[in-house]
């Protein structure tokens, strides 16, 4: 059985600058949540954006991205990008039609479907992410909660059976927090969520891979690695508060 | 700042709001056209237009404190040129119907545009047609505009705050720099939304 | 420089409306071939920017303030089709969503400001900064290019206005021009401090893409030059003063304008006739041409000022081809 996502190998260097990714290698299996954590800088978006072939530019050399066993790569890319969500780190940057609505519709309007499909879906994943009747909001009369949603309501729109998140709770309240993590838990789907937010790594993901200047420096059950504080201390994270009270067994 | 002073009205609920966007563009169009073409004879004429946009106005509930605002906001220059238009015989008439014209349609602009989301207008531009490109560039930038404004007074507050003279010329300096970072910003911005709309499927 | 509406009569509306869009068809159509897919989505947030870059004030003399109105800024940053359509963009916006020029006036704005403002301004800095090279060459010819298109643009303004027989032309030319020969060294010097800025932080935004020869697309620039010189020519020339008869009389023809309307003035311009207006025509023309040589003059000192000797030398690359 085919992992979800498998990356093997995986280098990547900015122009000429310093290496971003070296030699990264990890998977994850169908219907996992698996955490991505790590300092800034790290390289924790870049490897996520390898995940749908946004990255890299030029594709010299073996493959090293598998979605669902295929390679990502030029000729599977419109697959891939509908298989795996991708949602992007400053809902401003997603969220880019005039309406609600049309920017949920977006994504089924490219991959062919036709208006009364596109509808339903646009419904469904409105309601999904609990925003039903916002489709004639205006993006900029929005918190930054409901933006985030409106783009998860976008990308669940496309039906991906992969759901990859960067920094999904980044600027929000904590009311918006909790309910994006309620929203998150309520998909069965696999996912694979970059933060800083430890406590949500830890609510949601049975496994965490902690990156660290480009490469992997750790990988296991999430309750056993984040409470290893020396880990946690020597790549820049420290020990979630949730599990301070929490002895390792 | 808030940034939605901008576009604060639009989707208020009221009868006029509820009408169908083509049928407010092509009345605010026909309107206009009428207006502007209508000779000196036609100046009572003027006034039934004028009744009728301030019933609209009425109905439309938006506050008249904000419409009387907008058209201060934009007789000057109404003003400004009309003024070149006293220096020839029969000046005085002239100024006055000419800035009565003006002032009718600025009105008329004003109701449709604040009574009218954007989204709906650009809906009517694609439906008559217009190049692709230019509806993308129009909804985009109508999109972002909010945005953008939001981080321009956002550096500016933040510029000022570091600048502690009042003479022009580190002022201008300090402000060029705030646009050249927005461009800069900007331009960054156009390429992760290309990565976002690439990232559902756009070709 | 928005003209309101009310001010254009209907011929000049509808030939400025033909102009403008012709200018816009070309512009949409050159950025569709020529523009890579990665860089579509720039041409919608660069309207952003100038839409939010012209809200920023620039304090001048007495508590006035000025501001940035771009279209030399987004043609040398993005070439010039782009810029045109960015700028037409925004003039759409501020029409419909602020009422900030007219509707009926649309197309004369999109053809002072855009075409005019934006091609006319690119083609004067594309022909200084080939002559001079460097960063030097490129911030010495954005700020003469920013302050051209902005007197170019009311010129064209002013004819406008005139051929509509609103105003009488030899007030509103003096008027119009002489107001945006001095708003136009705001325009000039904002343009270049942005663009210095611009250098300083990311040099790369300055350097497009070397143009591919088969991209050089000669039709555009004919097209372009032609509605220049057109748009010119009908609104901007005082001399040819049988243009508004000539086009009254079409006007009638094609029925625009009612035959027994009255015009607006009462009799046929008088001034067109006296010899005394051809001098005030030609004292303006001369004080335009010694303001033009001045303001190029102030532009290089300023160019001097802003860019350090070091930088001089180093070459800016070729400019962007329509």
């Amino acid at each position: 059985m085919n992992a979800a996502i498998e990356v093997r190998d995986l280098h990547y260097r900015y122009g000429e600058g310093t290496p971003a990714l070296r030699g990264v290698s990890f998977s994850v299996a169908e219907g996992e949540c698996v955490g991505l954590v790590g300092p800034n800088g790290a390289g924790k978006s870049t490897l996520l954006l390898h995940l749908n072939g946004l990255l890299p530019e030029s594709w010299e050399g073996p493959r090293s991205v598998f979605v669902g066993g295929s390679p990502v790569q030029p000729d599977t890319l419109p697959e891939i990008r509908r298989k795996v969500g991708l949602l992007f780190q400053d809902p401003n940057d997603q969220l880019f039609c005039p309406t609600v609505f049309e920017d949920v519709a977006f994504g089924p309007g490219q991959f062919g479907l036709d208006a009364e499909e596109t509808r339903k879906r646009v419904t469904q994943a409105l309601a999904r992410a609990g925003l039903a009747g916002f489709d004639a909001r205006a993006p900029h009369h929005l918190s930054a909660g409901e933006k985030r949603r409106v783009c998860l309501a976008g990308v669940l729109a496309c039906d991906p059976s992969i759901l990859v998140l960067d920094e999904p709770t980044s600027s929000l309240d904590p009311r918006g927090r909790r309910e994006l993590k309620e929203l998150l838990r309520r998909i069965p789907i696999t996912k694979l969520i970059a933060t800083h937010d430890l406590e949500l790594v830890v609510e949601l993901c049975s496994r965490v891979v902690v990156l660290d200047a480009g490469a992997i420096v750790a990988e296991g059950p999430t309750v056993e690695l984040l409470s290893d504080e020396d880990l946690m201390l020597r790549h820049h994270l420290e020990r979630p508060h949730i599990l301070r009270h929490l002895h390792p067994h | 700042m808030r940034h939605d002073f901008l576009d604060r009205y639009s989707r208020l609920r009221s009868p006029v709001h509820r009408l169908p966007a083509p049928l407010k563009l092509a009345t605010a169009l026909v309107l206009v056209v009428v207006v502007v073409l209508l000779p000196p004879e036609g100046r009572s004429f003027l006034g039934a237009v004028a009744v009728f946009l301030l019933a609209v106005a009425g109905l439309s509930r938006i506050p008249w404190r904000f419409l009387v605002l907008r058209l201060m906001l934009l007789e000057p220059f109404v003003l400004g040129v009309a003024i070149l238009a006293l220096f020839q015989p029969g000046g005085g008439r002239l100024f006055l119907f000419l800035v009565a014209k003006c002032t009718l349609c600025l009105l008329i602009m004003v109701l449709l545009s604040n009574t009218t989301p954007f989204a709906e207008l650009l809906r009517v531009l694609k439906a008559v047609r217009v190049p692709a490109l230019l509806v993308t560039t129009l909804s985009l930038m109508y999109r972002y505009l909010f945005v953008l404004v939001d981080e321009a007074q956002r550096m500016r507050r933040a510029r000022m705050s570091r600048t502690f003279t009042t003479q022009r010329t580190p002022a201008w300096h300090a402000l060029a720099t705030v646009v050249s970072q927005l461009f800069i910003r900007t331009t960054e911005r156009a390429e992760r939304i290309y990565g976002a709309m690439c990232a559902r499927g756009w070709r | 420089m928005h003209i309101p509406d009310g001010f254009l009569d209907s011929k000049t509306a509808v030939a400025t409306g033909v102009l403008a869009a012709t200018g816009l068809s070309v512009a949409l159509r050159q950025a569709r071939v020529h523009l890579p897919p990665r860089r579509v989505p720039l041409l919608g947030l660069a309207a952003a920017f100038v839409f939010a870059a012209q809200m920023i004030n620039f304090p001048v003399a007495g508590g006035t303030s000025g501001h940035l109105v771009g279209g030399v800024l987004a043609a040398v940053l993005l070439g010039p089709s782009p810029a045109v359509v960015v700028v037409s963009a925004v003039l759409i916006v501020q029409c419909l969503m602020f009422a900030d020029g007219g509707l009926s006036a649309l197309g004369a704005n999109i053809l002072n400001m855009g075409v005019l403002g934006a091609v006319g301004g690119w083609a004067i800095y594309f022909a200084v900064s080939r002559m001079v090279k460097g960063l030097f060459g490129c911030v010495l010819a954005a700020a003469f290019a920013a302050w051209c298109s902005t007197v170019l643009g009311s010129i064209a303004c002013a004819g406008e206005l005139a051929v509509s027989g609103t105003v009488g032309w030899t007030v509103v030319l003096p008027a119009m021009a002489g107001i945006h020969m001095f708003i136009g060294v705001g325009e000039g010097f904002i343009t270049a401090l942005v663009l210095v800025a611009i250098a300083r932080a990311r040099p790369e935004l300055l350097q497009p893409q070397a143009p591919v020869a088969s991209t050089r697309s000669y039709g555009a620039v004919l097209i372009y030059g032609g509605l220049i010189a057109l748009g010119l020519a009908l609104f901007a020339s005082p001399f040819a003063s049988s243009w508004p008869d000539g086009l009254d009389r079409t006007a009638e023809a094609l029925g625009f304008r009612e035959k027994t309307a009255n015009p607006l003035l009462p009799a046929p311009l008088p001034d067109y006739r006296m010899p005394g207006m051809h001098w005030s025509v030609l004292s303006t023309s001369l004080a335009g041409g010694v303001g033009t040589i001045v303001v190029f003059v102030l532009a290089w000192l300023l160019a001097r000022v802003l860019v350090p000797k070091a930088n001089r030398i180093e070459e800016a690359g070729p400019p962007r081809s329509p």
